[in-house]
Parts: C-alpha cells; sequence; structure tokens
C-alpha cells in the first residue's frame, strides 16, 4: 500500500521538485490520488487532453508514438521517480506520445487543478519549474544544433 | 353577492325558510321566563294553597275566515304551583334544545354550502387560469396567482355559506326580541328601538374606512407574496450580484408599508367596538330607570322587566353579527371583484377548445400550410415577417439560420405559443387557431430546450403526453366513496373526472396496456439517448422501489453471478466484496463499524455515530481512546498541511475529512488537548476529534493510521454493535448479510455487494460493465431501468441534468407518436456531434412507426445538421430566404438504414 510519505519522498527526487519546500510536496501528495494499471494498460494515448500528469511509484511504463499501421513506435522506457505528462498538463496542449504501463505499474496521478493552485500558492515552485524547463529547453535547443550540423 | 345568488338559489332560500321556521320556537323561549317568573315563582294564580291553574296555554288567535276559535300550540294541563313550575322549567328545556338543534342545523348546512362555494370558486379560477392568453402569462407572477387562489378565495367561500341566511336570522332574530320588548312596554321597546336605530345607521359609517384599509392590505400582502416568490426563483442573481441587502430593503419597505396598513386597522377597528359597546351598555341603564319607574308605578309587572332586560340581552349580539355581516359583505364584494378583475382576461380562450375528448383524433391528411406569417413581440418588433411553408405530411423540415433569425418564432406559431398578427395557419384546410386541443395536443408534439417540469417520477413526466382524458376507470373498492366524491364534485359545479383513473392513452403510443407501454419508452428512451442514464439511475434507486416478484430471489442470484463474471474476467481486485468477517479497506472507519446502511430519516437526522448505543460499543470495545488518538494525528495532518493556505484557495476542497470553515475550531480542540496534559478532552473536542477517524479511509488517505491491530479492534466492534443493536435501532439500522437483500442500500449496491477501488485505473468503468453483463443476462435490466423510472425529478425537474432534461423532453414529444414533431433546438446542452447523432436517431424512428410517418419541422442549432432533412428552410432576419431540398437526401436514409442494422445486430 502507497503511503503519503513515500510518494513524498520519490516527489522529492524527481529534479523538477527537488528545491521545493517539503510542506509544498505533502501537499501535492495529499491532492493526489494513487491509481494502479496492468500490463498494457494505457495511462494516456497520443492527441488525448492533457488533466493530469503520472509519477510512477512502482513498475515500468513504455511510451510510444503511433505510426503508420497497427504498430506503435517505443520511444521511451520510465521506470520508479520518473515523471510523465507534465507539460501536457501545464499548457493545455494534446498529449505527444501514448504511455501504456509495462508489468504492473503504481503511479501517483497529479491532477492539474491542484498542481496549478499550487503554483499559485508558491511562487517558488513556478520559478523552480521555469528553471527545470527553460534547462531542457537549452538542452533540446543545442540538440537540434548539433543535428542540423551533422 | 350576485355569482352566491346564482349558484346557490335553492339552498339559501331554503336555509332562510328553515329560519323563519324556527322562530316561533325562540319567541317562546324569551316569553317562558316570564311565566315561570310570573306564574310560579311571584306566586300569580296560586294565591291559595291548592289552586291549580292552566299551565303555559300558548295560543295564537287566529282569523276568523280560516278556522273558529284559537290553535293551541302546547297542550294545557292543570297543575299545582310547584309543579307548574317543573313543568314550565322542562319546557323551557325543551325550547332551548329545539333552538339549539335548529342553530346547529344551519350552522352545519351553511358551512357546506360555503366550502362547496369556496371549491367552485378556486376551480373557476384555474380553469380561467390554463385558458389565459398566452401574452398574459408574461405579465403575472406565478406566486401572486397561487396566494389568490389559496388564500384571498378563502373568506370569499366562507362567507357565501352566510350570505342569506345569516341576515335573515340575525334579521328575524332581532325583530322578534325587538317586537317581544314592544309588546311587553311600549316605551320600553321604543328606546331600545332608538339606539339600535342608531348603532345600525353610525357603526357601518365608520367601519367604511375599515374598508379602504382592508383592501390596501389585501394588495400589499399579495405583492409581497409575489415578491418573496420571486426571491426564491431568482436567488442565483441574488447571489452572484450581491443584491441580498437590496432585496432585505425592498422587502422591508413592503413590510412598513403592511404594518402601517395594519396598525391603521387595528386602531379603527378598536374605536368602532369602543362606540358599539358604549351604546350596547347605555340601554340598559334606561331599562332600570324607566322599568324600575314603570313597576314601582305598576304600569309594568317584575316578570315583564325580567323578560325584557333578558331579551335585550338577545338584542345586540345579533345586531352587532348583522353589522359585521354588512361589513364582511362590503368587504367581500370588494375583494371579489379584486380577484376577478386578475382573472376576467379578454381573449381567454373558448372552453370548448379545451374541452374533454377520450375519442382519437383523426390524423393530418393533406399538411400544414402557413401563408402570409407574421409574428411581433409584445413592444411590436417584428419577429416573423410574411413568411410561408407548407409542411406535407410526413415531410422532415429542417429551419436553419442564426438564433432570432425566425425560425423558433414559427415553430412557437405552429405550436400556438405565439399568436400571429398577421397570416395563417391551416391545417388540412382548417385554422389553427379554431381547432381544439384535443387535436392539436395529440396530433403535434412539440420539444424545446427549456420546458418547465412539474415535480413528479420520470416515468410520469414522460407519459404526460398522453393524459388526455380518463380512458379506464380505477377500480375503486369503495363504491359509496367514489358516488359521493363524484357528487360533491358536481355540486360544486366542478368535473367529475377522478384522477385517479388511468389517463394514459396507451393506443397512442402505440402500446395496447401499461407492459407495452413500457418498451415504447424504452424505444424513446434509447432514440434520445438516454435509457443508459435511467439504468444508472435505476441502479442507485433501492431495491424496495422495485416491485417485481421474485425481486429479492434475482437480485442475489446477480451477486453471485456478479462474482463470477469478475472471478473469470480476472477482476476480483476492482471489488472489494462486503465480508461480515474481513475489514473493508475501501470505506471509512465508521462504515467498518456500523456495516450496513443507516437510514437517516429513522434516526430522525442524528448521526448514528452521535447515538448513545454507538459511544457505548465504542467504550466497551476500548476502540474510543484509539479513534481519539487517530483523529488527532488526522487534525494534526491536515492542518499541517492546509493550515496556511488562504481560505479561498480551491486545495482546500480537497482536504475530504474537514472542511475548510472547520480548520480553526480544530486548532483550537488541539490547543486545549495540549495545554489539558493527558487530561481526558471535553465531551465536544471529543466527538469533532473522533469523527476526523470515523471518516478515514486508508487508501484515500494513506497517512498509515490503519494497523492490523486496529483493524482487528474495529472488527470485534463491529460484532459488538451488531449483537446488541437495541430495540430502537432495528428500523434504522440495515446490515450487509451475503445471503439476503438489503433493503435500504441501492440496487447497485446490492448486487456488486462490494465497493470498487478507486485505485486501479478504470476499476469503476470494468465493474460497472461487467454489472451491467449480470444484469442483461439476468434480464434484470428492465428492472433497473423501471427503478429508474420511478426516480423523483424533483421541482422543475432539477435533480437531472441539463441534458437530460432536454432529452426527456423530447422523449416525451416522440412516445405521443404525433404527426408533426415541433423541435424547437430541443438539444442545445449536448455537443454538436451528439445533436446530429440524436437528430438521425429521431428520424430514423419517425420512418419506421405506425402507420402514418410524422411530419418533421426542426430548429436546428448547428445547419450542418440540415443534411439530414428533406427540406431546408433558410430563416434570416426574420424572412425565409430559400427553401430547397437536402442535397443528400438519398445517401442519408442509406446511412441511416446501415446504422440501424448495426445497432439491431
Amino acid at each position: 500500500m502507497s503511503l503519503l510519505k513515500t510518494e513524498m519522498e520519490l516527489l522529492r527526487r524527481v529534479p523538477l521538485f527537488s528545491e521545493i519546500d517539503a510542506g509544498a510536496l505533502r501537499l501535492l501528495a495529499y491532492t493526489s490520488d494513487p491509481l494502479t494499471f496492468e500490463d498494457g494498460q494505457t495511462l494516456f494515448r497520443m492527441g488525448d487532453k492533457g488533466d493530469a500528469a503520472y509519477l510512477i511509484v512502482t513498475g515500468e511504463a513504455e511510451v510510444s508514438i503511433p505510426v503508420a499501421g497497427d504498430d506503435d513506435l517505443p520511444v521511451a522506457r520510465l521506470s520508479a521517480g520518473d515523471i510523465v505528462g507534465e507539460i501536457a498538463m501545464l499548457c493545455d496542449v494534446p498529449r505527444t506520445a501514448t504511455v501504456r504501463a509495462s508489468g504492473e505499474l503504481q503511479t501517483l496521478k497529479i491532477k492539474k487543478e491542484p498542481f496549478i493552485q499550487l503554483l499559485r500558492q508558491y511562487p517558488e515552485v513556478a520559478l523552480e519549474m521555469l528553471r527545470v524547463l527553460s534547462e531542457r529547453l537549452h538542452h533540446t535547443t543545442a540538440e537540434l544544433v548539433e543535428a542540423r550540423r551533422s | 353577492m350576485r355569482h352566491a345568488w346564482r349558484h346557490t338559489r335553492p339552498q339559501q332560500l331554503w336555509l332562510v325558510f328553515v329560519v323563519l321556521v324556527s322562530m316561533p320556537f325562540y319567541f317562546l323561549s324569551l316569553e317562558l321566563p316570564k311565566r315561570i317568573v310570573n306564574g310560579p315563582i311571584t306566586g300569580e294564580g296560586f294565591e291559595s294553597p291548592g289552586d291549580t291553574a292552566p299551565a303555559f296555554r300558548v295560543s295564537i288567535d287566529l282569523p276568523d275566515w280560516i278556522r273558529e276559535g284559537e290553535l293551541l300550540l302546547v297542550p294545557s294541563l292543570d297543575l299545582d304551583r310547584l309543579g307548574t313550575l317543573v313543568y314550565l322549567c322542562l319546557l323551557f328545556l325543551g325550547f332551548v334544545l329545539i333552538n339549539g338543534f335548529f342553530k346547529f342545523y344551519i350552522s352545519t348546512y351553511k358551512g357546506r354550502l360555503g366550502e362547496r362555494m369556496l371549491r367552485r370558486m378556486r376551480f373557476d379560477l384555474l380553469d380561467r387560469t390554463l385558458r389565459f392568453p398566452l401574452s398574459r402569462f408574461r405579465r403575472i407572477r406565478s406566486s401572486e396567482v397561487a396566494t389568490m387562489v389559496k388564500d384571498e378565495v378563502e373568506p370569499l367561500g366562507g362567507f357565501i355559506g352566510d350570505a342569506f341566511v345569516t341576515p335573515a336570522m340575525l334579521l328575524a332574530q332581532a325583530a322578534t326580541a325587538l317586537v317581544f320588548i314592544l309588546i311587553q312596554n311600549f316605551w320600553l321597546g321604543t328606546i331600545a328601538a332608538t339606539i339600535v336605530g342608531v348603532q345600525v345607521l353610525v357603526i357601518p359609517r365608520l367601519r367604511r374606512r375599515l374598508l379602504v384599509l382592508g383592501r390596501e392590505r389585501q394588495l400589499t400582502a399579495r405583492e409581497l407574496a409575489g415578491r418573496m416568490g420571486e426571491v426564491v426563483e431568482g436567488i442565483a442573481p441574488i447571489r452572484t450580484n450581491d443584491t441580498s441587502n437590496w432585496e432585505r430593503a425592498e422587502i422591508v419597505s413592503r413590510l412598513a408599508r403592511i404594518f402601517f396598513i395594519r396598525f391603521d386597522i387595528y386602531q379603527w377597528k378598536f374605536l368602532v367596538k369602543f362606540l358599539n359597546t358604549l351604546l350596547a351598555q347605555v340601554t340598559p341603564f334606561f331599562f332600570y330607570l324607566l322599568g324600575g319607574y314603570f313597576v314601582i308605578r305598576g304600569r309594568l309587572d317584575i316578570g315583564q322587566l325580567v323578560a325584557v332586560i333578558a331579551a335585550y340581552r338577545d338584542l345586540p349580539s345579533p345586531l352587532k353579527d348583522l353589522i359585521d355581516w354588512d361589513q364582511q359583505r362590503l368587504d367581500v364584494g370588494v375583494k371579489w371583484a379584486q380577484l376577478i378583475e386578475q382573472f376576467d382576461v379578454a381573449d381567454t380562450l373558448d372552453p370548448s377548445l379545451q374541452a374533454l375528448s377520450a375519442e382519437a383524433p383523426g390524423h393530418i391528411s393533406e399538411g400544414v400550410t402557413i401563408s402570409g406569417l407574421t409574428l411581433r413581440d409584445e413592444l411590436g418588433s417584428t419577429l416573423l415577417d410574411g413568411a410561408a411553408l407548407s409542411i406535407a405530411p410526413g415531410e422532415s423540415i429542417a429551419a436553419v439560420g442564426p438564433p432570432g433569425a425566425g425560425g423558433e418564432h414559427m415553430a412557437e406559431a405552429l405550436a400556438r405559443l405565439a399568436e400571429p398578427a398577421a397570416g395563417r395557419i391551416l391545417v388540412d384546410g382548417r385554422p389553427l387557431a379554431s381547432l381544439p386541443e384535443s387535436f392539436t395536443g395529440r396530433r403535434f408534439a412539440y420539444s424545446e430546450g427549456s420546458t418547465f417540469l412539474p415535480q413528479s417520477t420520470l416515468y410520469d413526466a414522460l407519459v404526460y403526453g398522453l393524459k388526455h382524458a380518463p380512458l379506464r376507470s380505477a377500480t375503486s373498492e369503495d363504491e359509496r366513496g367514489e358516488r359521493r366524491r363524484r357528487a360533491e364534485a358536481l355540486a360544486a359545479g366542478n368535473p367529475g373526472h377522478d384522477v385517479a383513473d388511468d389517463w394514459i392513452d396507451y393506443e397512442a403510443a402505440g402500446a395496447s396496456g401499461p407492459d407495452e407501454l413500457f418498451e415504447r419508452v424504452l424505444e424513446v428512451l434509447t432514440v434520445v439517448d438516454m435509457a443508459d442514464d435511467v439504468y444508472r439511475l435505476g441502479l442507485r434507486q433501492r431495491p424496495a422501489d422495485a416491485h417485481e416478484e421474485k425481486a429479492d430471489e434475482r437480485l442475489l442470484a446477480a451477486r453471485r453471478d456478479f462474482r463470477e463474471r469478475l472471478e473469470s474476467a480476472d477482476a476480483e481486485r476492482f471489488v472489494e466484496p462486503f465480508d461480515p468477517e474481513r475489514y473493508l479497506d475501501n470505506a471509512s472507519v465508521l462504515e467498518n463499524l456500523v456495516f450496513g446502511i443507516v437510514d437517516a430519516d429513522a434516526l430522525e437526522g442524528q448521526p448514528i455515530e452521535a447515538h448513545p448505543y454507538m459511544a457505548d460499543v465504542l467504550a466497551r470495545t476500548d476502540l474510543d481512546a484509539k479513534l481519539l488518538e487517530g483523529g488527532r494525528s488526522i487534525a494534526e495532518t491536515l492542518i499541517e498541511l492546509f493550515g496556511d493556505l488562504s481560505p479561498d484557495n480551491p486545495l482546500l476542497e480537497s482536504m475530504d475529512l474537514m472542511s475548510p470553515e472547520e480548520i480553526e475550531a480544530y486548532r483550537d480542540v488541539l490547543r486545549r488537548l495540549d495545554r489539558g496534559n493527558g487530561k481526558a478532552p471535553e465531551d465536544e473536542d471529543r466527538r469533532a476529534l473522533m469523527r476526523l477517524s470515523l471518516g478515514y479511509v486508508e487508501p484515500r488517505h494513506r497517512l498509515g493510521l490503519l494497523d492490523d491491530n486496529a483493524r482487528r479492534a474495529i472488527l470485534s466492534a463491529r460484532e459488538a454493535f451488531r449483537s446488541r443493536l437495541p430495540e430502537s435501532l432495528a428500523e434504522a439500522v440495515h446490515f450487509h448479510r451475503p445471503d439476503t437483500v438489503n433493503s435500504a442500500a441501492s440496487l447497485q449496491d446490492n448486487v456488486v455487494f462490494g465497493r470498487v477501488v478507486d485505485s486501479f485505473a478504470d476499476a469503476a468503468e470494468r465493474s460497472g460493465a461487467l454489472l451491467r453483463e449480470t444484469f442483461d443476462a439476468l434480464g434484470l435490466t428492465d428492472l433497473a431501468i423501471r427503478s429508474g423510472l420511478r426516480f423523483e425529478i424533483g421541482s422543475g425537474g432539477k435533480r437531472l441534468s441539463a441534458a437530460q432534461r432536454q432529452k426527456l423532453t423530447l422523449a416525451r414529444a416522440l412516445l405521443k407518436r404525433p404527426d408533426l414533431l415541433i423541435a424547437n433546438r430541443p438539444l442545445t446542452a449536448l455537443d454538436a456531434a451528439a445533436q446530429e447523432a440524436t437528430i438521425q436517431r429521431v428520424l430514423g424512428h419517425l420512418r419506421e412507426i405506425g402507420e402514418v410517418r410524422p411530419a418533421v419541422f426542426w430548429v436546428l442549432a448547428a445547419p450542418s445538421h440540415a443534411r439530414w432533412f428533406d427540406t431546408i428552410v433558410s430563416f434570416e432576419g426574420g424572412r425565409v430566404t430559400e427553401t430547397r431540398t437536402g442535397r443528400e437526401n438519398g445517401a442519408v436514409a442509406q446511412t441511416v438504414g446501415k446504422n440501424d442494422e448495426r445497432r439491431r445486430a
């Protein structure tokens, strides 16, 4: 059984939340729902509306992109401590990939509304997120430049 | 008055006759005391002991031309003094009884007369309201009409009973008494008559002012009722605009006016009363003075004086009542004028248009033709300008155009909800306005987005459109009661129809009786995509509401079947079963303790945890200390998490166990606990903390408070609670038992018999699907839908969603299988895709039913939906701009056909 304490520890290990005050993290954990998926069950599909992010507590998940034909093209694997779906949740864009459980998967479903409220209540969380996202953008831009050169 | 006379003439005359008959007896009861005093008491005629006298010979000297001699009313007896006294007193008692009987008879008779009249008037007002022209409804406030029919009519009805008999009786009484006094002594009689004259002339004049005030009081009170109604119905804008204080001030100003009017009335009333009493009291003064003088002079004997004074004592009360009656007459006249002014409206519908008809009217054979139709609103702006359209039988027409372009107004005119300013609508060549509602109400069906739904069950709301006439009389066991009900209704001028009869026109819906009608209802519910909603509503109803044979057995079978399905679908972990021996993780501590359903009504709203028995059980099992400790740590955690949030933060709503307003209270509780240094907390604090732990659900709140020991303790408390449940709680607590149906739990809880484990993704959907399989396999789906049809939709249908209300209205229109379906943007609460799918299904359904294919006039919310119709009419700025055939007409029919096959398969 999942407990608030363990969930909080996991949240703290997520880079996005690492600098955030413990109280705020506990609040986030309390307002989120533990949700278990079976092997092969879908967390969300590409194109869905993004209303939540998922923190993986135990188990593994597969990120894939549907391609022509029936098969999906796997692009990444996620494991405990990874968070998925936070971008779509923040900026109201459709999901950019499909995520499925491989094996039994325990997650913490972080709902959009409490998350936005948390950002409002603790501006430092927003700043921290801004920092992490900027780093990611920087990283992506660097990769793009790299790709153009080659 | 005239109104009353017209309806109750024979009864009133009979009453007056009875009053007249009673008068001689009244006279005699006045006469007797005199004889008693003068005869046996003072000893007149019994000068020597042993004398006898003819006792109380009452006779009337008849005019010679009738009969010789006199008419004996009371036989005379020769008796001695004591005997005479007893005889006369007994006679007196007899007359008192006779007079009493007359009074009793007259009062009952006129009471019934008044009640009948009240009933007649109320019905009359309702009848008029039903026939008001539609424009009238825009100007009246519903609650004002309600108070007029309910309260204002009441004194009128009561008065009608008194209208003629009271003055007749009182006048006769007063005159008899006066005549009696006059006979005794002319002077005393004259004095009495003079003072009576003053009273009769002066007092009513003073009371005129009261009448004026009374009328004002009535008007202001009616307006107050209207405003109160508006406050209740308009609570949303009041709250959202912060105008509650304006409303308070507005109502207060009305209350002030009413206060001053009422106070004025009081002042006048008591002034008049004072004068009246003064006049009445002055008379005895004269009687004693003059009467005494006459007695001393020997012109009057004592018996006469006593009788005169006794007679006079009877005089003021009839007089006062007479004056009251006159006052009431004027008052009632004014009130009636007030009332009838509100209800006497020009252009009410001719009653023949609403005449009851049990015959099914003929079908529309040639179609509906609209020409030069012009509609204007109340201010005279043109809504529709010279529109023309013809609707052939079976034709489906789509009206497209932006809102307000004219299509919706044409739909209203077709439904006779808007009166044409110019132009004509002909149905089979006959003007629409001249057709009785027994035709339009059955051959036309109208569905719009905001139809008002009165409080009823879902089923009654659906079949409402079929209740035109009492078709089958209910078999009543109480035949005499039934006859009486009917006779009374007719005596009060009400129609004799019985609402308990079966009014549902099954044939019109294509059914032969209630069972087949259920099939039809299911059909239309499927067409409007509401069958699943009703099924789900049914799942939440109690099985006791499902009056089905062997319902219990079938539900238990379903419980087993559902369990098997869970096992074979490998979905057992989605539902945690109710097991009396196991702790239910997905339920609260309280639910685990009680392990059943608590009927809140049986406990009169008191929560079970506050019941002394529960406290007793917790104390006996030592659970209360644990719960207290748990409550404390829940309170600490919640306050730590949420205590610093600003009070308006929406996150506070997710606290669940505590409401945002309670945070401060719990902070205080914790503070007191700390200060108490381990001392037992106050009762109130205990209860507050216990409440937190009783609501605790481990997988939801995840504070790690429940270990195996705690679970075991709760289980033994469960056993203790169940085993010694006192009689007083037996009615209120319904335990879950694996082998019986729980009549207090919902259908769903009875079959699932467990808790859905929310922490598994899609657990609710997947177990719901399995549950549906169970219901389908065991033929219980109908039972669930029937239960769902018994769902109370609430006032205005407010317990349904807006979309459900719209679907319901459309389903109802379809159920009566009209010749013309007028749909006026009926499904605005649905998204465009769902609207289009429903349109397709409705058109497909109409093609399939009955021998006559209904025509459709559908005002669309989205122009793209028009492709499913035969004809498309475009509206713009109140004009018809284009009429064309549906482009994809041929293709449509095919697609729909295919869909149908797929659905059946």
